[in-house]
C-alpha cells in the first residue's frame, strides 16, 4: 500500500485495519461471510429470509449457469396454518404464472394473501437478484407453518370456559429461476418391474 | 379444560361444617353460623391474558409528572459533525470535445496540450495557492500519485463488503464517493484490474474553492488519466453481469482530486469522476430489462413500430452526485459513515505561516 502522506494517528489506524485485513483475507473468502456483522435487518430478520443474502462465488465461464433462487415470507397471517397448507401443497412445482392464476381465482381466504407474496417474491427477484425474465421462475418450495397465537376466553354454559386460539400461520415461498421441473411419471408397469426387481434382489446373507 | 363454580360453595359448605363441630363453644349459646367464610378456591393454572384490559388505554407519563410539577430541562440532541470533504465538484473541467481522438504525439495534440493548462489562469492561481499550504506539491509529480491513489481506491473496492471500517484504504476516498462507489455492491463481487497506462496522467485543473466560512480552503485537482482496465461484475450467484475479465477496455477518465488544505493532516483523495457529455455509451448489460412504456389509456393500443425508446441527454455530470451510478447498481444501499465527524472552528485551522508547529508529513 503507498502511503504517500500519512499523519501518525492515521498509520496506526491503517496498520489495524491492515492486519485485520490480512486476517480476514486468511479465512478463506471471510469477507463476503462478515455481512452479518452489525446489520441493521438483524433484530427483525428470521432465518428464511437469511437465504436472499447468501452470496455464491463468481462461476468460471465453462460451469453451466446457475439458477437464481429468492426466498420470500410472510408472517403472522390471520388463517389457520392447515387451512393455508392445501394452497401451499396446490401450487408446488407449478410455474409463477400459473401459480398466481390459480390463486386468483380460488375462493379461500389464504388465496389472496398468497398471491400477493408471489408477486411481492417476483418483483424482488427482478429488481434485486438480478432475474432477467419475471415469468422464468417456478415455486420450488412453498409451506405455511404455525404462528404466534392470541389466546382468548371461550364461554361455555354452566360456568365453564374454553380457551380460545386465534390462530396465525406463516406462509413460505422458493422461486427458482427457471422452467418447472417435469413430475416423473411413473406407470404401473413401471411398478410392477421395481417390484420384481425387488424380489430378484433378495439373497440371504452370511450364507456359503 | 372447563372448572365449575359450584365446586367452591361445596367446599364451603363442608369447611363451615367442620369448624362448628370442632369450636370450643358455650353449650348455651348459639352463634348463626358464618355467611361467608374466605376459602381458598381451585387454583386456576391458566389466566388468559387479555381478560380485564379492554377498558384500559395507556396513560402518558409525561402529562403526570407535568400535573405534579416535575419539570425536566430541554435534551440537546447535540452531536457534533465534522466535514472533511467539500460537498462537489466546484467549478468543473469541461474536457474539449477531441480530447480522446488527437494522439499527444501529433503536432496539433501537443500544442493542444501545452496550451490549455497555460491558458486557464484560474488554475494557476489555484495550483499557486496550493503550493502555499502544501510545498512538495508540483504538477508533474501530482499526476502519478494520483494515478496511485485512484488504483488503490478501485482495489479496495472489489474488497469491500459491507463492513466498511475494516478496509484498510478508506481514507483514500472521500466519504461521498465511497457510499457511490459500493451502493448496490453487498450481494455483488466486483472484479476490477488495472492492466497499463496508454498515455502519462496529466493536471489539467485546479481550483481552490473554500466553503462555508472564508478561510476553509480545499484544494480540486483534475486528473486526465488514458489507461486500459477490465471489470467485471457478478451477481449474487456467481453469473456475470457486466464487462469480462479477459477483454480489457481503453478507458479515458477525468479524476477530481481534493484535499482539505488548512488540515496539515488532510490527505489527496478521490474526490470524483467528470463524465463530459462527448463521452461513448457505456456497454449494456447482460440481461435485458423491460423500459416502462407509455401510459396507456383503456382503449388505446400500443404502438410499437413507431414507438422511440427515450435516450438520455448527452450532457457532462459529475460521478459522485449522479443517483443512479449505472443501470446494474440498482440497489440503494446506505453506508454510514464510519468516524465522528466534527465542524472546523476557526482554532483548529492553521494558516500556511504556522505550519512549522504542525507534524510533517
Amino acid at each position: 500500500m503507498a502511503a504517500t502522506m500519512s499523519g501518525r494517528g492515521v498509520a496506526f489506524i491503517r496498520s489495524i485495519g491492515g492486519s485485520l485485513h490480512l486476517r480476514l483475507q486468511v479465512l478463506g473468502g471471510a469477507s463476503q461471510q462478515l455481512s452479518c456483522l452489525h446489520t441493521s435487518v438483524s433484530l427483525n430478520e428470521k432465518h428464511w429470509e437469511k437465504n436472499n443474502r447468501k452470496v455464491y462465488p463468481p462461476q468460471l465461464p465453462d460451469e453451466p449457469r446457475r439458477p437464481a433462487e429468492v426466498y420470500h415470507s410472510r408472517r403472522q397471517i390471520k388463517y389457520s396454518k392447515d387451512k393455508m397448507w392445501y394452497l401451499a401443497k396446490m401450487i408446488r412445482g407449478m410455474s409463477i404464472d400459473e401459480a398466481i392464476a390459480q390463486l386468483e381465482f380460488n375462493d379461500k381466504k389464504g388465496a389472496k394473501v398468497m398471491r400477493e407474496v408471489l408477486l411481492e417474491a417476483q418483483e424482488m427477484a427482478v429488481k434485486n437478484h438480478n432475474v432477467e425474465y419475471k415469468s422464468n421462475l417456478y415455486v420450488a418450495e412453498s409451506f405455511s407453518g404455525k404462528g404466534k397465537y392470541l389466546k382468548r376466553i371461550r364461554y361455555h354454559g354452566r360456568g365453564m370456559f374454553g380457551i380460545m386460539d386465534k390462530v396465525y400461520c406463516h406462509y413460505f415461498v422458493k422461486l427458482v429461476e427457471g422452467l418447472p421441473p417435469k413430475p416423473e411419471e411413473r406407470t404401473g408397469f413401471d411398478q410392477a418391474k421395481e417390484y420384481v426387481q425387488g424380489l430378484k434382489n433378495r439373497t440371504i446373507i452370511h450364507s456359503l | 379444560m372447563a372448572t365449575s363454580i359450584t365446586r367452591t360453595f361445596g367446599s364451603l359448605r363442608i369447611v363451615a361444617r367442620r369448624s362448628l363441630k370442632n369450636a370450643e363453644v358455650a353449650l348455651n349459646v348459639r352463634h348463626p353460623g358464618p355467611l361467608f367464610l374466605p376459602v381458598r378456591t381451585k387454583k386456576r393454572y391458566f389466566i388468559p391474558p387479555a381478560v380485564g384490559l379492554k377498558g384500559k388505554k395507556e396513560e402518558n407519563p409525561e402529562a403526570k409528572a407535568r400535573a405534579a410539577g416535575i419539570v425536566f430541562r430541554q435534551q440537546y440532541l447535540e452531536r457534533p459533525i465534522n466535514i472533511a470533504c467539500s460537498a462537489g465538484v466546484f467549478d468543473p473541467y469541461i474536457p474539449p470535445e477531441g480530447d480522446a481522438r488527437l494522439s499527444t504525439l501529433s503536432k496539433e495534440g501537443l500544442r493542444q496540450r501545452t496550451e490549455q493548462i497555460r491558458q486557464s489562469a484560474a488554475s494557476q492561481l489555484a495550483i499557486r495557492k496550493i503550493k502555499d499550504y502544501d510545498s512538495q506539491f508540483s504538477t508533474k509529480t501530482f499526476a502519478e500519485q494520483a494515478q496511485e491513489i485512484f488504483i488503490e481506491a478501485h482495489n479496495a473496492l472489489t474488497h469491500v463488503h459491507s463492513s466498511l471500517f475494516l478496509c484498510p484504504n478508506y481514507c483514500q476516498c472521500c466519504a461521498t464517493v465511497l457510499q457511490e462507489m459500493t451502493r448496490g455492491n453487498r450481494y455483488k463481487t466486483i472484479r476490477w484490474r488495472f492492466v497499463e497506462s496508454l498515455e502519462p496522467p496529466r493536471v489539467v485543473h485546479a481550483r481552490c474553492p473554500d466553503m462555508v466560512t472564508k478561510g476553509n480552503l480545499y484544494g480540486q485537482v483534475t486528473v486526465r488519466m488514458h489507461s486500459k482496465q477490465t471489470v467485471a461484475i457478478y451477481d449474487r450467484f456467481g453469473r456475470l453481469m457486466l464487462g469480462s475479465e479477459e477483454q480489457p477496455k481503453d478507458v479515458l477518465e477525468y479524476l477530481v482530486i481534493e484535499r482539505h488544505l488548512v488540515n496539515p493532516y488532510s490527505r489527496w483523495r478521490l474526490h470524483g469522476k467528470i463524465v463530459p457529455s462527448w463521452a461513448p455509451p457505456k456497454d449494456p448489460i447482460i440481461k435485458t430489462v423491460a423500459i416502462p412504456g407509455p401510459d396507456l389509456k383503456p382503449w388505446e393500443e400500443f404502438d410499437a413500430f413507431n414507438y422511440e425508446i427515450p435516450k438520455p441527454a448527452a450532457v457532462q455530470w459529475n460521478k459522485w452526485e449522479n443517483e443512479s451510478l449505472s443501470s446494474t447498481l440498482c440497489i440503494i444501499f446506505l453506508i454510514f459513515l464510519w468516524d465522528v465527524l466534527r465542524l472546523p472552528c476557526k482554532d483548529n485551522l492553521l494558516h500556511p505561516k504556522d505550519k512549522h508547529l504542525c507534524k510533517t508529513h
